[in-house]
């Protein structure tokens, strides 16, 4: 096939129409969007958009440009089409003011027909110009019973200009000075006309075009069809027809689809990646008592974390229910001289009350310590991706709830060695590194407790997370024999760049378009 | 966790010698610290230890001391925890502080001539302790004095505020210790830990002299000390004997360690406490620990010989004795945190660096999986992803007015019932959602110009007050569903809905309801199992305007963890 057919046939019958609108028998035929369109019978739009589409083809070109003076209604002539002229109306006001013996100031008609104080007082002007109104005594207005012509015509220009846009030179030429008077201007941007220079563009064919013209008339009306019907495929009549070919490379149109949120997808991947190792996910409520936040944990109750700027406490209700035993009696034995844990303990008084009351869980260790009170299994490794809730200002880097991703390991052989190698585990498996580096730390619930860091591929060297093997006075007192790991994985950050964003509040983003148009680089 | 500020060239200074940046970095995890900021030009460097309950390394002598200790394999020698013969200076207390402030402490320092930088660090770590360890001065607070104008015995009694006058820090005319407590900007700070009592302590010489009125604010005319002082009193008061104890026992290591000699005194208390009726200070009063070499050995997972662990430990500051399979370590006097063999296990660790351990994977067998309720959850969302619509995840903290107010719900309506915070931050953050629904058209208010339709969905967690549970509330899994487009109506979302059941084997009725949020007639109540599990309907126009949407919207929204029967 040749490249003119080829190019005849991808046309749109739109651009068809407007090929043959050309007349191919002059050797060039320059013709304005609207002699097209009165010839093709196509709207003056549908005409633009085909000779866009045919001038990117190369099938028409541009012939020439002329200049061309165009007169539109402003949003002030707008309103004056619905609601007339100052002028008109002061006209009116004061007419009917005479009816009934009224007398009228510039400021009684202003009040009254709700006008600027710069088109009151443009339109006065103009008036006693024309000498249709003068100011008598006290300032009243009164009509001469001179007519107004500006007002007549003004009305006039008006209502054609309503319909649409105009050639400056279609209207006479005291029109014209009429219009010019009362067009928008610097310093007078409230009139009711406008004034634009625009190009009036001819267009014509090129030679391509005229080839392909040629081509199209040669064809004839060829039975040239956009859509393939039910009634085609059961007729059969499709094998009669001719398919008209697409332009496959434009731009296509958006489409709405259902996607899982941006975070969500990151979450999901590090869920079936601690599946994948063996990790049973354990859950828990959003709010818990201090038992199981704090106390199971071996914060003391005079511990700095434990005070209002860094916990949110419940309103209403206050308290839980009671603690079960024998762990209130075992945790409280913990606190006050290490029971039977092997410690001396904290020394101090443990407040039993104070174990009731109600906070929003501020540290997902809180749901590993219901589990190891749970008879958990042993050997096991449990996870959870629980929402915190700490007192924090809201910022760049605190959310005011967040997810934290814990757990523990628990089994006779557990040591510190192999909580060095889960954590060798977990960056290489969740950070995808192979740089890890070991540093003591501090938690109030572990003893060896450290710190693993790790080269991440993109972000050089960050802490992947903290852990540690739970203190026997965490576990002992929840009746659990065996040595447990507590580890905890700080994935924001990671987060923030496999979604490139630069604020952790955005995770929980009200953006839609932001929510839509996020990858996952993981 | 306290963030300190050190000089280099002290911190160089008391290592005895200087330190390279690498040096630095590599012995940082003997203090769990971590640099935070370097200032090059001033040489200030900002590090951030994390050992909530090692105070004594809040300081750069303390934390030089624990460098110091590694690089020589041994600890440093206090000569002034030896008794001493002769008569020691002494504080006296007097009855009735029991129920105030029960215990005081203290020693004498001299022959230090403080300069600007030792200044400026005596005065940090004063505050690090006082304020964190000390909890804002309520457990521990401490005195700095000049020693040459006070003369012995010290008294530590009680004092009626209106009839004690003398002149605080800060001001020139003497004030009476009631003025203080409302006038001086340390009395309205910390006036409240004194709260209650008709009499507050005051500290005294044998000529009678004001000293301090602790734990609020020091007397100007004995208690300024300044550059060049040579010869220095300190005292610390408290609630907690032992506390009191260790701090004087830090800011004696650390002056000691800046080359001051320290003199003990002795406290006389008129009731009896843990250590006696006189308590010598500072004194070394950690008892020896017994410990089973094997309980080492099988914590760490490596084999360690009693070599080992002497030279681990003696280098990070015990004193280790005993033979065989068992041993007796203290700590040093400034340390009060061995509560449990496994501290020292960890102080062993980090002695030898925790580097030098081989990881063991992980190779017991265990099977991994998710919750029923998890399960359950990402089978919905999977039904709704491909019914089109798209996922959002929203804080859980809220604002009233968002969950109640704009959602049309009147105070009192069983819906507008929501779990609130008592220490409230920020009116955005006020409580927690009982519904979905707000965070959705939370998204939708914020989102006109994104193109439409939008199919919204969250699946998330929601708390309702339940006085039935544990909790007093339950946390419960939720699911809603937001159409907004210029059709929205109640049969589209309808249709979603029956989809979803099908699919999820959910029988369900749709009961006619009213409800504020809804146009009336076009909301009903979803019901399964013949419990109300939630709602869809229409939002209503008033609903709409109030989130500033200007796009009609249906909705629906429905529990997915129903309470579990008991198994039959």
């Amino acid at each position: 096939m040749s490249e003119v057919t080829q190019l005849a046939e991808s046309l749109h019958p739109h651009e068809v129409k407007v090929l043959r609108a050309f007349d191919a028998s002059k050797d060039d035929d320059f013709c304005t969007e609207e002699d097209l369109a009165k010839r093709s019978g196509l709207e003056v739009a549908q005409v633009g958009s085909a000779l866009g589409r045919l001038q990117v083809k190369g099938l028409t070109r541009i012939g020439s440009r002329l200049p061309r003076t165009e007169v539109s209604l402003t949003e002030t002539g707008q309103r004056y089409f619905q609601r007339y002229t100052p002028i008109v109306r002061i006209i009116s006001a004061l007419k009917k003011a005479s009816d009934t013996g009224a007398q009228l100031t510039i400021k009684d008609i202003q009040t009254r027909e709700k006008l600027d104080s710069s088109e009151i007082s443009e339109a006065i002007g103009e008036l006693k110009q024309e000498g249709v109104v003068r100011i008598a005594a006290g300032g009243i207005v009164e009509l001469t019973g001179t007519s107004s012509t500006t007002a007549e015509s003004l009305q006039k220009l008006i209502r054609l200009l309503h319909e649409g846009t105009k050639p400056l030179l279609d209207f006479t030429p005291s029109e014209q000075t009429l219009i010019k008077k009362f067009s928008q201007k610097r310093g007078k941007p409230n009139e009711p006309f406008r004034v634009d220079e625009r190009e009036s563009r001819r267009f014509g064919l090129t030679e391509t075009g005229k080839v392909v013209v040629q081509q199209i008339l040669k064809e004839g009306t060829r039975d040239e069809i956009t859509l393939l019907t039910p009634e085609m495929l059961k007729d059969g009549s499709w094998r009669n027809k001719r398919f008209r070919k697409y332009t496959i490379s434009l731009q296509p149109a958006r489409i709405v689809a259902g996607k899982k949120h941006p975070y969500r997808e990151f979450l999901d991947l590090v869920k079936a990646k601690l599946v994948s190792m063996g990790f049973e996910e354990m859950r828990g409520g959003l709010i818990e008592n201090e038992f199981w936040n704090m106390d199971a944990l071996f914060m003391p109750q005079f511990h700095p974390a434990r005070e209002t700027h860094d916990v949110y406490f419940v309103k209403e209700p206050r308290l839980s229910a009671p603690i079960p035993e024998p762990f209130l009696s075992q945790v409280a034995g913990a606190h006050e001289h290490g029971g039977h844990t092997g410690s001396s303990g904290w020394g101090y008084t443990f407040d039993r009350m104070r174990t009731r009351r109600l906070v929003l869980r501020s540290q997902g260790t809180a749901v590993s310590a219901r589990t190891l009170a749970a008879t958990p299994h042993v050997p096991g490794k449990y996870f959870s991706i629980a929402r915190c809730f700490r007192y924090d200002q809201v910022d760049a880097t605190h959310a005011p709830d967040f997810f934290q991703i814990e757990g523990i390991v628990l089994g006779p052989d557990i040591n510190f060695r192999t909580l060095l190698g889960l954590l060798t585990l977990f960056a290489r498996e969740v950070a995808q590194a192979q740089e890890i580096r070991f540093a003591p730390a501090y938690f109030p619930f572990t003893e060896p407790s450290v710190e693993v860091h790790v080269r991440h591929p993109r972000l050089g060297w960050i802490e992947l997370g903290g852990a540690g093997l739970f203190r026997p006075e965490v576990r002992l007192p929840l009746s659990v024999e065996v040595p447990v790991i507590a580890w905890g994985l700080g994935l924001d950050r990671m987060a923030m760049v496999a979604l490139d964003i630069h604020d952790i509040r955005d995770l929980f983003s009200a953006d839609l378009e932001m929510i839509r148009s996020k990858r996952v680089q993981y | 966790m306290p963030t300190i500020s050190v000089n280099r060239k002290d911190l160089d200074k008391l290592l005895g010698r200087p330190a390279t940046d690498k040096e630095l970095e590599a012995w940082l995890p003997l203090v769990k610290g971590e640099i935070k900021e370097v200032e090059a030009a001033t040489g200030e460097i900002r590090l951030e230890l994390q050992d909530s309950n090692r105070p004594d390394l809040w300081c750069v002598e303390g934390i030089a001391r624990q460098i110091r200790i590694k690089l020589n394999g041994r600890p440093d020698s206090y000569p002034y925890l030896r008794t001493a013969k002769g008569r020691l200076d002494q504080i006296l207390v007097e009855q009735g502080l029991e129920r105030v402030r029960p215990f005081i402490g203290g020693c004498k320092v001299r022959g230090y001539k403080i300069a600007a930088e030792g200044l400026t660090q005596l005065i940090q770590t004063q505050e690090k302790l006082a304020d964190i360890f000390g909890r804002k001065r309520r457990t521990v607070s401490i005195g700095l004095y000049r020693l040459p104008s006070i003369k012995f015995p010290v008294t530590y009694a009680l004092a009626d505020p209106d009839r004690t006058r003398f002149r605080p820090l800060g001001y020139t005319e003497p004030m009476s210790l009631r003025e203080i407590l409302e006038i001086h900007p340390k009395g309205l700070e910390y006036g409240g830990l004194l709260s209650g009592h008709d009499q507050v302590p005051l500290l005294r010489d044998a000529k009678g002299a004001v000293l301090s009125f602790p734990p609020i604010i020091n007397s100007r005319d004995v208690g300024e000390v300044q550059v060049s002082d040579a010869d220095l009193f300190i005292e610390v008061t408290g609630m907690d004997l032992r506390m009191v104890m260790l701090a004087v026992n830090i800011l004696a290591a650390n002056l000691h360690d800046r080359g001051a000699s320290i003199e003990p005194v002795e406290v006389v208390y008129p009731y009896k406490t843990a250590y006696g009726r006189t308590v010598r200070m500072p004194q070394a009063f950690s008892k020896p620990r017994a410990i089973k070499l094997s309980d080492i050995s099988t914590a760490l997972g490596d084999a360690f010989s009693l070599k080992d662990v002497r030279a681990s430990l003696a280098s990070y500051g015990y004193t280790v004795t005993g033979s065989g399979s068992r041993l007796l370590v203290s700590l040093p006097s400034y340390r009060s945190d061995l509560m449990h063999t496994v501290d020292v296990i960890e102080d062993v660790a980090i002695s030898r660096g925790y580097n030098t351990f081989g990881p063991i994977m992980p190779a017991t067998f265990t099977v991994g999986g998710l919750s029923r309720i998890e399960q359950l959850s990402d089978k919905v969302r999977e039904l709704m992803l491909g019914f089109g619509f798209q996922e959002i995840v929203s804080n859980i903290l809220s604002a009233r007015v968002d969950l109640i107010h704009r959602m049309r719900l009147p105070d009192g309506h069983p819906e507008a019932r929501c779990v609130e915070i008592d220490n409230v931050m920020s009116q955005s953050y006020e409580c927690l959602r009982q519904w979905v629904l707000p965070s959705l058209l939370r998204v939708e208010s914020a989102s006109s110009r994104s193109f439409y339709p939008h199919f919204l969905f969250e699946l998330g967690e929601v708390v309702v007050p339940d006085p039935q549970a544990e909790t007093g509330t339950r946390s419960e899994v939720r699911l809603g569903a937001l159409l907004a487009h210029a059709n929205a109506n109640f049969s589209e979302a309808h249709s979603f809905l029956d989809l979803l059941c099908f699919y999820l084997g959910w029988a369900y009725t749709l009961t006619p309801t009213d409800h504020p949020s809804f146009l009336e007639g076009r909301v009903g109540r979803v019901e399964r199992d013949g419990n109300v599990v939630g709602l869809i309907g229409e939002l209503h126009p008033e609903v709409l305007e109030r989130w500033q949407i200007t796009m009609p919207c249906s909705a629906f929204e429905q529990v997915i963890d129903l309470p579990s029967k008991p198994q039959s």
